[in-house]
């Protein structure tokens, strides 16, 4: 492999953004050593972190969304960064924007490990990591529990 | 980028195709919200084909899921189709979300629109 590629998107939070961070992420993966369905788990993932940012974040008006890229040896770290109110869904926003709740459970079923960093008004950091070639599939330690709920919401049935 | 590829198409007179092709999110759901509202205002069997679809999210599976629970509420057979051959892109979250068998999601088009003209004017569940 060559030199890790570094790469740092920053786009206004909207949803015909999202879009271009996945063409962004298959430009990266074309020049590493990707497994496709671990390409096809990313962009999924990826898709749902900045959706988070472009429903959530911002409810004032409008902020930046930020994709960062980072390779590492045995595969690359993706971090999806707002700096609004993140990824910490209000109930007027629930109202307004017809979201089903599934987001963060597909970002940690199709990551091999994320964390959320960011509190309420200091912006919210998704950081997912995911490996060129994997051992085992994240998403049967962390399945997708629960279905849809009568309201349309997802029901995690915790 | 523009919100293409989502197409209403008669498949029978009593069933219609809403045909998905290319990438999806949340930007081109508002799209396949309206045409899922266009095809539920005919009042016959839905059924969305993704057989061209390369990626949904989950905005997308919430449009699906809205329009599943209107047809059901009015009646009318709602059936999601993906082809014999799905994308990563689609099959993926199908998959882990297991609404393959709540959408319900068969393979081919034919057999959707037969399983949608099937339950067309079945008791609202």
């Amino acid at each position: 492999m060559t030199a890790a590629p570094e790469v740092l998107l920053t786009l206004p939070a909207r949803p015909e953004g999202i879009g271009l961070v996945r063409q962004a992420l298959a430009g990266m993966a074309d020049a590493l050593d990707f497994d496709e369905a671990v390409l096809a788990d990313m962009k999924m993932a990826v898709t749902e972190a900045c959706t988070n940012v472009v429903v959530h974040a911002y409810p004032q008006g409008e902020g930046m969304l930020e994709v960062e890229m980072l390779a590492a040896e045995n595969g690359v770290t993706i971090v999806v960064r707002d700096h609004g109110f993140g990824i910490h869904p209000h109930a007027a926003d629930a109202a307004a924007t017809p979201a089903l709740g599934l987001g963060l459970p597909l970002i940690a079923a199709l990551s091999d490990a994320y964390e959320l960093h960011g509190g309420a008004g200091a912006g919210t950091e998704v950081r997912m990591t995911f490996a060129f070639v994997r051992d085992h599939d994240p998403a049967a330690g962390r399945p997708v529990t629960g279905t849809v709920g009568p309201d349309g919401i997802w029901d995690c049935g915790a | 980028m523009e919100a293409k590829g989502i197409e209403l198409e008669a498949a029978a007179d009593d069933v219609l195709v809403v045909a998905v092709e290319g990438e999806h999110d949340i930007y081109t759901a508002p799209v396949l919200r309206q045409r899922l509202d266009e095809a539920l205002a005919t009042g016959g069997g839905i059924v969305v084909d993704l057989t061209g679809a390369t990626f949904v999210d989950s905005s997308v599976l919430g449009a699906l899921l809205d329009a599943r629970r209107r047809a059901l509420d009015a009646g009318h057979g709602y059936v999601v189709c993906v082809g014999e051959t799905v994308e990563p892109g689609v099959q993926r979250i199908l998959d882990i979300t297991g609404l393959v068998p709540v959408l319900p999601v068969l393979r081919t088009r034919d057999e959707a629109v037969a399983a949608a003209r099937a339950a067309n004017g079945a008791a609202p569940t």
